[in-house]
């Protein structure tokens, strides 16, 4: 083989698979995305990801014995409109204690967000923890 | 506030241990400088290695500091009370030791030291110069600890030391209490991490942090020397075993993630999970190019600059781990030490001083004019290396996505965090294609000949075999497709980049290699990475719950996400999915709860054909008030693992929840009297006679037989709808003049029987409202009282007595007293004299069967004369109220999820084999290279 090459043939490969790496990262930043809200999820009917804040003061519903893979929330997105959630999938531990909820799914008819994943965000636990004085307790 | 003198503080500790840190600091500066003279002056050697040793044997005293305020509970040291606890296990002190940022930092510089000791006793220019930069880095490191603070304010200080005394950390009243010690306990290590991985994980993944710095410093040396060539053998050697262990350490993190922490995974690309892998991935480009630097002279520039790479993305992943920036989004992240600003400037300063050294030594380095021609094997491992170089770049791409969230908040406040929708999917996505590369290349690559050598007549044989290779493949591809699920195009490649890569390499092992264990090392290796891949696809895609309750199904159920576990009823089995399952039995260890599921494997007509028992348990907090994580159990088999997670229902994960359960229950008074019965909807009961100092069983109340006083009320129930009968003794308890319920719940009918506390004073008559009147007997005397006859038969000394616990010099005496009642029953009582410390005291004795409080008061010696008080006890109320609940919940239910993950075994044999291939590489070079052969 006798090419003409300005270029080591191991440089052209380097500089073809790092311009490949471009393109990869131009197309992988379309999985990187904010989130969503209810009102926008209702109007588009896609699949999103929201972010928001459990509502502590309506009811949580989980009844393992009834069916231990349903379970529902409300949940107030980050411009403060609040929806009932329903996941499939048995209720986490910690769930009450949890900062942050980010929830993936769609409304549905019912104008209820039907998720099919759902991160916490919880405290850390043993960041804000007070001395353990549970001698001292006990002693008094 | 004044001076306090506390007491019981070992202060000598922590003063030693600063003292060491910073002897630590200055002697690495010391020894640094020294093995920098000692290139020009031989006569600095001594003084370096001098040095050295005492950095050495400062960090190990450290360490074992440390380790010894830890094993005694030095709770005045902050370390310690973060990470101990009056009843952590012995067995995990090691695990605390490095649960947190000072231990493993010390741990990190450990492995440091031992390497460096090893590496001091070799020859060659390259050995001070590499000693010079490992030092420098173990002073970056020991600077984390020395614990200085700058006089420009709190902000600025110069490591934490770890002899912080924990009254120093936390601002609170206790510590105007001279004796605080006596008052307070460690924390403990995290349950989360009381797992044995945790013992040896992190041991394996530091000394392979710890060897990263080697290839790094050897390529720095050789960059100052100028001399690339002998550097070139051993450079590899220390490579290969750098990357052996990493690999080791990376695997083991695999390995606990699948047997806890997550349900059935081993890579969750994690951002700690990916930035421990990116160095390994850059090691072994830099393997690679290694490797064509020693056969052709091609390829040393890249080999230190993946070397280089490779210790700067490690430095990379410490900082993500450790500057909390990732905040919760993984579960490696330590909690924050405040020292960020000095973790980036040890970043800096090594990636300046690698990239000064590249820069100002490169011109150095060999070139060679011709190119590498394209039928040479160096030429496509050059390519493969840059691959595995590419899918580095990308996950750090990836997982920097916080960083670049910081750096973009720093020039726009409103900047809105990204994040990855799906990280899983995102790097799966990318990540196939560089197994399809990697896969296909290593099986093409290995048959090629360094320079291409004879070429012409090769040619046909290479062909000949890669044609037929690559024909094996698409027909297994095609056969092993229709056997397992696959879900996607792109994944019919990546089996056949498997199978390529596996056939290719054995048929090299075979057909070429016939002994040489130095390649051999390299085939076995590649062969590995495709068992890894047929690993991955059959139990990534394959995988497959059991526990799908599919008659449950509620009416939006969407692919996949729905239906995943089941509801277990003690002693109910339950069928799904080809499965029996019995929950048979729980047991408390220590704070872990473990479930006993019992698995039945049945055919279509129900014919049991296996069976297995799994053990998944839930860890409870150190202070028993929650269940923090659930650990799922593993049934093993060569072909597949049943995977099982199980925990009990809400209402009983915490403290909390329990208590808002039982605040819901609507209980309701039932006035019943003995031998009565009652009915309900559900149920018939009938009430017995109380039964006074009950043993309720140690399960649920602790020892009951301690308590002061016990009462039992029996009751034998009938469930209406199976005709099922049982006894159950919800009842009350005294001690220490605190009355506790013991309530009954009775699972079948979702009922709570509780006794009111009130029943005590109802049931029994009070102390003071008794009218005791004093009889006098002697041995086998009898006497009437109100038409009782009581008779004295004798003496009981063994001192084994109801309620009563011996102490030191205690005189105690029960009597046996024969009561015959005025209807004609005969009873034994026995009242208990006791002489402590020359004071009388007597325990009553009460029988509600013939009414009497009898107490032993008084011995005369002389006239033998014993001296009771009796009582008659005059209740008519015969009424007893229960209260009862309705619509409780089952506590005796598990929720449970199974998972069948089908060939998880070839991924640990892929991965064992790709280590095992780069041991055999390193042992046969560390051979050839004693007998001298090249």
């Amino acid at each position: 083989m006798n090419l003409t090459f300005y270029m080591k043939r191991t440089h052209l490969a380097a500089i073809l698979i790092l311009g490949l790496g471009i393109v990869f990262l131009v197309f992988a930043s379309n999985d990187f995305s904010t989130f969503a809200s209810f009102e926008s999820a209702q109007k588009s009917g896609k699949r999103v990801k929201i972010a928001g804040q459990l509502s502590l003061s309506d009811p949580i519903l989980y009844d393992p014995e009834k069916d231990p893979n349903f379970f529902s929330f409300f949940m107030v997105d980050e411009k403060g409109n609040k929806r009932k959630v329903v996941i499939n999938e048995p209720k986490r531990r910690d769930f009450e204690r949890s900062e942050q909820i980010v929830v993936t799914g769609k409304m549905n008819d019912k104008n209820e967000f039907e998720a099919t994943e759902m991160l916490l965000k919880c405290p850390s636990k043993y960041k804000e923890e007070e001395l353990a004085l549970r001698k001292q307790a006990a002693a008094m | 506030m004044d001076e306090i003198s506390y007491i019981g503080e070992h202060l000598w500790l922590g003063q030693l241990g600063h003292f060491l840190v910073v002897l630590a600091f200055v002697s690495s500066l010391f020894a640094a400088w020294s093995f920098y003279q000692s290139q020009k002056d031989d006569s600095w050697a001594k003084l370096a290695k001098f040095g050295y040793h005492i950095h050495g044997i400062s960090i190990i005293t450290v360490f074992g500091l440390i380790l010894y305020a830890m094993f005694n509970h030095y709770y005045e040291y902050d370390y310690v009370y973060r990470t101990v606890a009056d009843e952590s296990l012995t067995h995990y002190l090691l695990a605390a030791f490095w649960a947190d940022q000072e231990g493993s930092f010390l741990l990190w510089m450990f492995w440091h030291v031992i390497l460096g000791w090893i590496f001091m006793q070799k020859d060659g220019r390259w050995v001070a110069p590499t000693m010079v930069t490992l030092i420098l880095i173990q002073a970056f490191l020991i600077s984390m600890l020395l614990g200085i603070y700058l006089p420009f304010g709190d902000d600025f200080k110069i490591g934490s030391n770890p002899f912080i005394l924990v009254r120093d950390v936390y601002d609170a009243p206790i510590f105007s209490n001279a004796d605080y010690l006596g008052l307070i306990e460690g924390r403990g290590l995290n349950p989360l991490l009381q797992n044995y991985w945790m013992t040896i994980h992190p041991p394996v993944i530091f000394l392979g942090f710890a060897s990263t710095s080697i290839p790094f410093c050897m390529s720095i040396a050789s960059l100052s020397t100028r001399e690339h060539l002998p550097i070139l053998k051993p450079l590899l050697k220390w490579t290969l075993f750098n990357a052996f262990i990493l690999g080791l350490g990376i695997l083991m993190g695999g390995a606990w993630a699948y047997e806890a922490l997550t349900f059935g995974g081993y890579w969750a690309w994690d951002p700690v999970e990916n930035t421990s892998l990116v160095p390994w991935l850059l090691l072994m480009a830099g393997i690679h190019t290694n490797l064509i630097a020693i056969s052709t002279r091609y390829s040393i520039k890249t080999t230190y600059v993946y070397y280089m790479l490779a210790f700067f993305t490690l430095l990379y992943s410490t900082f993500l781990t450790r500057s909390g920036i990732l905040g919760d989004t993984s579960v490696h992240a330590f909690t924050t030490m405040g020292l960020e600003t000095q973790l980036v400037m040890f970043i800096l300063f090594f990636i300046g001083l690698g990239l000064f050294k590249y820069l100002s030594g490169r011109s150095s380095i060999p070139r060679i004019q011709k190119e590498e021609s394209i039928q040479s094997r160096e030429f496509w491992m050059f390519v493969g290396a840059l691959i595995l170089f590419f899918s580095g770049f990308l996950m750090t791409a990836s997982t920097s996505l916080p960083v670049y969230n910081k750096i973009v908040e720093l020039f726009n406040p409103n900047h809105i965090p990204l994040a990855i929708d799906d990280p899983m999917h995102h790097h799966n996505k990318y990540q196939i294609w560089i197994g399809v590369f990697i896969g296909l290349l290593t099986g093409l690559a290995i048959l090629l000949r360094y320079h291409g050598a004879n070429w012409a007549q090769y040619s046909r044989k290479y062909l000949k075999h890669t044609g037929i290779t690559l024909g094996i493949s698409l027909v297994l591809t095609i056969l092993i497709s229709q056997a397992i699920r696959i879900i996607g195009w792109q994944q019919y490649f990546f089996l056949l980049a498997g199978l390529f890569a596996i056939i290719a390499n054995l048929d090299y092992l075979v057909v070429f290699v016939k002994g040489n264990m130095k390649t051999a090392g390299a085939a076995f290796s590649h062969m590995g990475f495709g068992v890894l891949i047929l690993g991955i696809m059959i139990s990534g895609l394959n995988n497959r719950t059991i526990t799908s309750s599919f008659f449950e199904q509620s009416d939006f159920a969407e692919g996949d996400a729905a239906d995943k576990a089941v509801i277990l009823i003690k002693d109910e089995p339950r069928y799904s999915s080809g499965y029996w399952m019995h929950y048979k039995d729980d047991t408390l260890v220590h704070n872990l709860r473990k479930y006993e599921i019992e698995f039945t494997k049945v055919d279509s007509n129900n014919v049991p054909l296996r069976q297995f028992t799994t053990r998944p348990n839930v860890i409870y907090s150190n202070d028993f008030t929650k269940i923090e994580a659930p650990n799922p159990g593993n049934h093993r088999t060569l072909l597949y693992d049943v995977f099982t997670a199980a925990g009990p229902p809400p209402h009983m994960w915490d403290i909390a929840n329990v208590k808002a359960l039982e605040d819901s229950l609507k209980y309701l008074s039932h006035l019943v009297e003995t031998g009565e019965t009652f009915e309900e909807s559900k149920y018939l009961a009938t009430v017995g006679t109380p039964i006074f100092n009950y043993d309720f069983g140690e399960e649920d109340h602790g020892d009951t037989t301690q308590y002061d006083l016990t009462l039992g009320i029996p009751l034998d129930v009938v469930i209406k709808r199976t005709g099922e009968q049982m006894r159950v003794v919800p009842g009350l308890g005294l001690k220490n003049a605190l009355v506790f319920q013991f309530p009954v719940v009775i699972n079948e009918l979702g009922i709570k029987i509780k006794i009111p506390e009130a029943a005590f004073s109802e049931i029994f008559t009070e102390e003071d409202k008794l009218k005791y009147e004093d009889i006098r007997l002697r041995q086998d005397e009898f006497i009437v009282w109100n038409d009782y006859k009581i008779q004295l038969k004798g003496f009981d000394r063994s001192g084994n007595y109801r309620n009563y616990t011996p102490r030191e010099g205690d005189i105690a005496l029960a009597a046996e007293l024969e009561i015959t009642t005025p209807d004609g029953m005969v009873i034994s009582q026995n009242p208990l004299f006791i002489l402590r410390n020359a004071q009388q005291f007597s325990i009553k004795d009460y029988s509600p069967e013939s009414s009497l409080h009898i107490r032993f008061s008084n011995i005369d010696p002389n006239s033998e004369t014993m001296t009771f008080r009796v009582a008659r006890d005059d209740r008519s109320q015969e009424a007893i109220e229960l209260l009862i609940a309705e619509d409780v919940p089952r506590s005796d239910i598990l929720i449970v999820e199974a998972n069948i993950f089908p060939g998880i075994n070839l991924v640990w044999l892929g991965c064992l084999m790709m280590l095992g291939g780069i041991v055999m590489s390193l042992i046969s070079r560390r051979m050839s290279a004693k007998n001298g052969i090249s």
